[in-house]
């Protein structure tokens, strides 16, 4: 096997506790930008002989218009329909009889398609996604297909599975503008509206070379590779900019609560989120803190205060999501058998307060700490996830280089900061809470 | 650019189309840039060595990050060996190991593991012969990740307060699985395709957990949890040299027993075909189970049988371009198979949406059909043996993924070049093998049904498919 052509550089995370731990490399990546505008950014790592590469667009859900929610979705199912060189599904058909793996992924924030691929095969991920984006293919007979599939994911992932819905409640309570408000899964009627007219439009306007960020990472040579990537992306024009969607939220003054009969639940849950800042905020580093403390692993104080000791439920988790516009800290938690929402809602406020009152530990701090450390090591070894985070980061906050920083600004976060956003943020007058019982199907189950 | 890509190829809809929309075949320009070289990979061999207390260890060194991952595979500790009363003594036994030794708490060992970032499992499923003990961690805290792992493999307390707490847990958990179709699906399938066979082990009862004692625990632990014919596994940031002295500190105590090494073997041959279906009032989707036995991983079909799956449900596969991609019946289907020291299963799943049901279930079937009466085009079956090979490139990124390989080797008695030559065993595959393994496997009275959803909807659909029986959701017979 090959080794790094490279001298690792040192990084120098801080040690944790004086425990002697070895400096980690840091990513090291090129950034550039076509005539076009667009933006290519290139991480050699010769350690194993393959490469991802991202393609990532700056759209996502929340740029949809009301009456086309689910547009930016399904339009990511129409890129694998064939462009002027390449046929419908043969863009996955290569990849995967390639040995490679790719997909799309849609979140309110971006769109994002990947390959992973053997290092011998980048030109042929450059040109399908450089055929793609100059040159899809839009017909009547692929979106009503595509729509069909989406509607069935819809099916799969919402409205059969218990609490499908309970997620998209949450969204359309707790937020205002309509940026963030609906699901990027769309309702059925949105979806079924969507026309031949509008996907030609949201091609033109947001499938642009100057709207998108292509990031690789692996077994590739830089020089070499950002030639490559001129010869097949550069004859794409450049489209004017799409306009810039208004995520501000109005300030919430007083708690918001929903109850939901679920048929196809049988445990009653709880789901309470906060307001919170967008992910490019100072805060941002205390609050995924608070969320560690909080709620990850069996170390955490939910698990060991909730599941444990009370028993008032399977599993408590709370997160603070990466996000561009203002965020939600979220706690989940469904109720054992014989259990009430009540109580376990009580307990659930009860950490809160003490996360905000009683001083947080040194190993709590410690823990973080080294997390953010492991997952850093763990993007290492993984070339999808590197170039999935160089391209976020430089579409969300023009610096790929948080990848970088990450580990460090995590350390940096104390006791006193977890408090404090605690305080400013997990304040009831912020809230909105979402109560999903389970309503008893039909008497009657069979024939 | 290969040659068989030179021209124009329409793969054209393999079944009788039932065409009530419209048809997005999968059309191969041809035009893209495909290097025509298989990338040569070659898998780094694990050094071993075999310990007197009758551990055999393995290690992938590898220095490209500061990590290392471990995997201890205990035969014999698995739930295939659990009493038909007990079912879950086993999976249970190796979940309390991790809540409390007789020095460390639960808690005190959450603590310790993830103020680490370090990980520490112990598992065992419900039906198959092995008990794993896998973990990971930073190089600088592996020493101390296996102080932990020693005392948990070793010391375990199995306190009733902590068999309480998981008993409470475990019986929500078997509420809410009742709610997870393919839960459903997998239970009814496991039921007909092993009969009462270990493998077909899905879930325990409330009865089997509420029979199981702390002292069951401790007992099989003390019997089960031996060294005699056990393996490590140890990839990343060590060396074999490094790991035989942290096993001689760490683990010296764990001393040789005298446990015959246990046997396993094949499940009854299948029963007669039949469609099962599950109710599920209120459901939109109707979840599709086809399953039958499989064989064992040393079978001499095993190569025939993966090409001939990779072309049926693989991704991009007939079934997914032809289900989803054509007729837009599902989000997703495939078809996967598992094969061990004693005959597995093969499985083909989707959702469908509850007015597809009847064509969703047609098309799959005659797909199957296909492959039994039809060679794979040379083309299609060269495709699908580059995608196995070239699939190899990637997993270099994770040591232990690599590792893995050579562990199912030791599992399995497999050759010590089988890896070196699985690529060009899978290339040497014809299309007349891969039928023949189709023809085989996938014959029509071999093939079991399991359907999920709405019965007042879709059971006269299934009746068309041959006799047929229902469930309640909690698997009991209804008329």
């Amino acid at each position: 096997m090959r080794r790094l052509l490279r001298p690792p550089v040192a990084l120098v995370l801080i040690a944790a506790l004086g425990v002697a731990a070895a400096p980690i490399r840091k990513i090291e990546f090129t950034d550039t930008r076509l005539k076009n505008g667009l933006r290519v950014i290139i991480a050699e790592d010769h350690s194993a002989p393959d490469f991802s590469l991202v393609v990532t667009y700056d759209v996502g859900s929340s740029n949809e218009r009301k009456g086309r929610t689910g547009f930016a979705h399904l339009f990511e199912h129409m890129m694998f329909k064939g462009s002027e060189a390449v046929g419908q599904n043969e863009h996955p058909y290569l990849i995967f009889m390639n040995g490679g793996s790719m997909n799309g992924t849609t979140s309110k924030d971006r769109t994002l398609y990947y390959e992973t691929l053997p290092a011998n095969q980048l030109d042929l991920g450059l040109f399908l996604e450089a055929d793609r984006m100059r040159s899809l293919t839009i017909t009547k007979e692929n979106l009503d297909n595509q729509r069909n599939a989406v509607q069935e994911e819809r099916r799969l992932g919402v409205d059969n599975q218990p609490y499908g819905k309970t997620f998209e409640a949450i969204d359309e309570l707790a937020y205002e503008n309509f940026a963030y408000e609906h699901s990027v899964i769309g309702s059925m009627d949105d979806l079924n509206a969507a026309s031949m007219d509008d996907v030609a439009a949201f091609f033109k306007m947001y499938y642009a070379p100057n709207n998108a960020v292509v990031s690789i990472v692996g077994d590739v040579d830089t020089k070499t590779t950002l030639a490559r990537v001129e010869k097949y992306f550069a004859g794409i024009p450049r489209q004017p900019a799409p306009p810039p969607v208004d995520m501000t939220e109005p300030p919430q003054t007083a708690e918001r609560r929903l109850t939901i009969e679920d048929p196809l639940a049988r445990l009653s849950r709880v789901d309470m989120v906060f307001k919170i800042p967008p992910s490019s905020s100072p805060d941002a580093d205390a609050l995924s803190v608070l969320a560690t403390i909080l709620s990850s692993g069996r170390s955490s104080r939910f698990y060991e205060s909730i599941v444990r000791q009370k028993q008032l439920s399977a599993g408590v988790f709370a997160s603070a999501f990466e996000t561009r516009g203002p965020g939600l800290f979220a706690i989940t938690a469904t109720a054992n058998p014989g259990k009430t929402l009540a109580d376990l809602q009580t307990a659930i406020e009860g950490e809160i307060e003490r996360v905000k009152t009683a001083p947080i530990e040194e190993w709590e701090i410690e823990k973080a700490r080294t997390s953010a450390r492991r997952s850093f090591v763990n993007q290492l070894q993984s070339s999808l996830s590197r170039a999935i985070n160089l391209g976020e980061n430089a579409l969300f906050y023009n610096d790929p280089n948080r990848i970088n920083t990450r580990a460090d600004r995590i350390a940096r976060v104390n006791g006193p900061d977890v408090q404090r956003v605690a305080r400013q943020y997990l304040v009831t007058t912020g809230r909105t809470v979402v109560l999903t019982v389970p309503k008893p199907a039909a008497p009657k189950g069979g024939e | 650019m290969r040659s068989v890509m030179a021209a124009l190829i329409v793969i054209l809809a393999l079944a009788v189309p039932s065409a009530q929309q419209g048809s997005t075949r999968m059309v191969l320009k041809g035009k893209a840039p495909v290097s025509s070289d298989i990338l040569k990979v070659k898998l780094p061999r694990p050094q071993v060595a075999d310990l007197t207390n009758g551990l055999h260890v393995m290690v992938l060194e590898d220095r490209r990050l500061p990590q290392i991952a471990f995997t201890i595979i205990i035969p014999g500790a698995g739930g295939y060996f659990d009493p038909a009363a007990k079912i879950g003594l086993a999976s249970y036994t190796a979940s309390l190991m991790r809540e409390g030794t007789k020095t460390r708490t639960s808690a005190k060992i959450s603590e310790t593991l993830e103020t680490m970032a370090a990980t520490l499992a112990v598992s065992s499923s419900l039906s198959g012969p092995n008990a794993t003990v896998s973990g990971s961690a930073l190089t600088e805290n592996f020493d101390k990740l296996m102080d932990l792992t020693a005392d948990v493999l070793l010391n375990p307390a199995f306190l009733p307060e902590e068999w309480d707490r998981f008993k409470t847990r475990t019986k929500a958990g078997l509420v809410q699985q009742r709610t997870n179709p393919s839960f459903l699906a997998t239970e009814m399938l496991n039921r007909v395709i092993f009969g009462t066979h270990p493998a077909g082990r899905v879930s325990p009862t409330v009865e089997n957990v509420d029979a199981i004692t702390p002292d069951a625990l401790a007992e099989f632990h003390r019997t089960h949890y031996v060294p005699d014919h056990a393996a490590i596994a140890f990839s990343g940031d060590i060396s074999l040299a490094e790991a035989r002295k942290l096993l001689e500190s760490k683990l010296g105590a764990w001393k040789k027993g005298t446990a015959p090494r246990p046997a396993v073997g094949d499940p009854e041959a299948i029963g007669p075909a039949k469609v099962y279906l599950i109710a599920r009032p209120g459901s939109v989707q109707t979840t599709l189970f086809v399953g039958t036995q499989s064989m064992r991983r040393t079978d001499p079909d095993y190569a025939a049988l993966t090409v001939a799956n990779r072309v049926l449900g693989g991704v991009m596969g007939r079934l997914f371009r032809h289900l989803r991609e054509e007729k837009g019946y599902t989000y997703g289907i495939g078809s996967r198979f598992t094969a061990t020291d004693y005959r597995g299963s093969w499985l083909s799943s989707t959702n469908v949406r509850t007015d597809v049901t009847e064509p969703a279930l047609r098309d799959l079937l005659a797909e199957i059909a296909e492959l039994r009466e039809t060679a794979v085009p040379e083309n299609e079956l060269a495709d699908a043996k580059r995608a196995i090979v070239g699939s190899f490139a990637l997993e270099l990124e994770d040591p232990q993924q690599v590792l893995n390989y050579y562990v199912d080797s030791w599992l399995y008695g497999l050759p010590a070049d089988y890896w070196d030559t699985y690529p060009a065993r899978v290339t040497a595959v014809t299309a007349a093998q891969a039928q023949a393994a189709a023809k085989k496997y996938w014959a029509t009275d071999r093939l079991q049904i399991v359907a999920v959803g709405d019965a007042t909807k879709v059971a006269d659909i299934l009746r068309k498919q041959g006799t047929l029986e229902l469930y309640d959701a909690e698997g009991r017979p209804m008329k």
